[in-house]
């Protein structure tokens, strides 16, 4: 099967993620086209002066930029971390929201913020993560044999407690509009993201997900098992447990600024897959790529589709992701 | 079996061993013992592979010749003990630089994702590769040198999971050997395998001997072992219960007593090599 040059699909995808990220800047009730987003980006920036208005210019600075590029990293962190889960566990149906990551970094984002300490946000959502990551493990453990579809189930129990925890959390203390709270907490909104979003998701993909994309090799070992990677000289339980500690710190940053989003982190590993093949030193940073140039536009669909309403992203992801999980279990039907 | 069997047979291979450390002496390990969950798998075992030498590690299933391989190329730590080759300490040393020296080829190793040979074959460069380095033109040579040693250049685009079982177990020695490794260990390298093509995995193994690599490899098949095997180290309830050159060690007695059954050593009319017939006691 012909595949297409790593290098030649990153180049596209880095060339795809610029245009997406300024089409989509243009996309919206306020009519501002291409040139001027650049124009006014630049402004910012200390370069030139921008030609819109100062409400319009607002519009494109302090709203739709940074959902945009918040949409951008979220994307990329979440493909990267299920890319990640997929080889350490040597499971194809990894993804942080299936394993309950999403929804135990959400339970530990909202618990802090109701407490009013939002500065520990991103730190409490990691905790979160790392709980329902470690209680799914665990869990799938005390089944037998740690087997992809074993992990999976175990991830909808802790999920589906999490997001009952979540739920029950916000309903008890949020004054007003619980509902539309809980549907972004648990469904994944972008609706919020302004630049402290932008700060820490890409805090989170520069010190985490970049070391993270660098370690291709390390995974490869592991496509025969911990024995041969042992056997090749690399510290399998360090690797293993730094890894997952990685992912569920980059799911905790993602969550923590936009929900619990699904899907992005199993799909799209699986597309570069098909495009480049196994090998991780292409997958990693080709599957964040990916994910952010899908994010982007899955979060453009998310708020004008219904316009003047507005869907939660995760709405988005489900439905394209939902089928494409299925077609991923009917091709392991020979498996438990 | 008695203790006897151990002393004598252990003597001749062990001797120059114990004295002499130098960077000629290959394989020797030391009271090693592994314990899993509690379990005494491998009870304070002695054993030496020359240097150069086609080893084979024999005995009843459930011996413990998985878990003394395991040990040896310190995959599985052991409880205790010490694993030697040359003047490189292989328990103490750090992990890149033992997979520089031995590499390990485990028994039917599976894997779910759809790598090629060359993928497959490339993972043996591990250990002489930095994280972000670019593959060099050397490690491509040798990646190439050891598909064609195990005669599997044609197969390099292949995809791994569509091989035959002795065309994996060639991968996966090509593999082994894109390491560089001076000492190779393998756990039942024939298993599953056609007569044809456990033949040629022996004769591969054989013909490493030429360059110098030291091999160790779990067999089930006697014959195989006495026909290709230059010493012989007898496992049986994870204790050495005889060791040595293959002629020597490899009596009908031995078998009976290990295995529980009659042997009798015959001689293949054509290759004047041993041939072991079997039945019940």
């Amino acid at each position: 099967m012909a595949k297409v040059s790593p290098f030649a699909l990153g180049t596209a995808l880095a060339i795809a993620l610029l245009v997406s990220i300024t089409v989509a800047v243009t996309i919206g009730p306020a009519d501002i086209r291409f040139d001027e987003v650049w124009r006014s980006i630049g402004s910012h920036l200390g370069i030139g002066v921008s030609p819109l208005s100062e409400l319009r210019d607002g519009i494109v600075w302090q709203l739709r930029l940074p959902r945009v590029l918040t949409a951008a990293a979220v994307g990329a962190g979440l493909a990267l971390s299920g890319a990640v889960m997929q080889a350490i566990t040597r499971n194809p149906l990894a993804d942080p929201y299936l394993l309950g990551l999403s929804s135990g970094a959400a339970l530990g984002a909202v618990s802090v913020l109701l407490l009013g300490a939002a500065v520990l946000l991103p730190l409490a959502a990691f905790v979160g993560a790392l709980l329902a990551l470690t209680l799914t493990l665990l869990l799938a453990g005390s089944l037998g044999a740690i087997t992809p579809s074993r992990t999976v189930l175990a991830g909808i129990a802790v999920s589906a407690l999490a997001s009952a925890i979540t739920s029950f959390v916000i309903f008890w203390s949020v004054t007003g509009d619980s509902y539309r709270e809980v549907l972004s907490w648990l469904l994944g909104s972008l609706s919020g993201a302004r630049w402290p979003a932008v700060g820490i998701t890409m805090v989170a993909i520069i010190v985490i997900g970049i070391p993270v994309m660098l370690t291709g090799r390390l995974l490869d070992s592991f496509a025969f098992g911990d024995v041969q990677a042992a056997s090749l000289g690399v510290n399998v339980s360090a690797t293993r447990w730094g890894l997952l500690a990685a992912s569920a710190l980059v799911t905790g940053a993602m969550v923590s600024v936009s929900g619990s989003i699904g899907f992005v982190g199993l799909i799209l590993p699986h597309a570069v897959r098909l495009l480049v093949g196994p090998g991780h030193r292409a997958l990693l940073p080709l599957s964040a790529l990916l994910g952010a140039v899908f994010l982007v536009w899955a979060d453009t669909l998310a708020r004008t589709l219904f316009d003047p309403r507005e869907i939660p992203v995760g709405i988005v992801t489900a439905m394209i992701g939902a089928p494409i999980f299925a077609f991923l279990l009917t091709r392991r039907k020979s498996s438990t | 079996m008695s203790d006897d069997n151990v002393g004598d047979s252990m003597g001749a291979a062990s001797l120059h061993n114990h004295s002499n450390l130098g960077d000629d002496s290959g394989l020797v390990a030391e009271r090693i013992r592994v314990t899993t969950d509690g379990t005494l798998l491998i009870d304070d075992v002695d054993c030496t592979v020359a240097r150069g030498s086609l080893s084979a590690l024999v005995g009843p299933n459930g011996a413990g010749k998985s878990t003394l391989l395991r040990a040896l190329t310190a995959v599985q730590t052991p409880a205790a003990g010490s694993v030697t080759f040359g003047s490189n300490d292989l328990l103490g040393m750090p992990r890149r630089q033992r997979a520089r020296l031995a590499a390990f080829v485990e028994q039917d190793a599976t894997t779910d994702t759809s790598l090629t040979v060359g993928m497959v074959v490339a993972l043996g460069r591990l250990p002489h590769q930095s994280l972000w380095e670019a593959d060099s033109p050397e490690s491509a040579a040798i990646i190439a040198a050891s598909l064609e040693t195990v005669e599997m250049t044609a197969f390099r685009e292949r995809e791994f999971q569509s091989l035959s079982g002795g065309e994996k177990q060639r991968v996966m020695l090509a593999r082994a050997l894109a390491q560089q490794p001076q000492l190779l260990t393998l756990d039942e390298p024939t298993n599953h395998l056609d007569i044809a093509a456990q033949l040629a995995v022996l004769e591969l193994l054989s013909s490493l001997r030429s360059t110098g690599v030291t091999v160790l490899a779990a067999l089930h098949d006697l014959s195989l072992a006495a026909s290709y095997c230059d010493h012989i180290i007898v496992l049986s309830h994870g204790r050495v219960v005889a060791a040595g050159a293959t002629e020597t060690v490899l009596t009908e007695q031995l078998i009976a007593d290990v295995y529980g059954v009659t042997a009798s050593i015959l001689r293949n009319p054509v290759t004047g090599k041993p041939v072991i017939g079997f039945s019940p006691a």
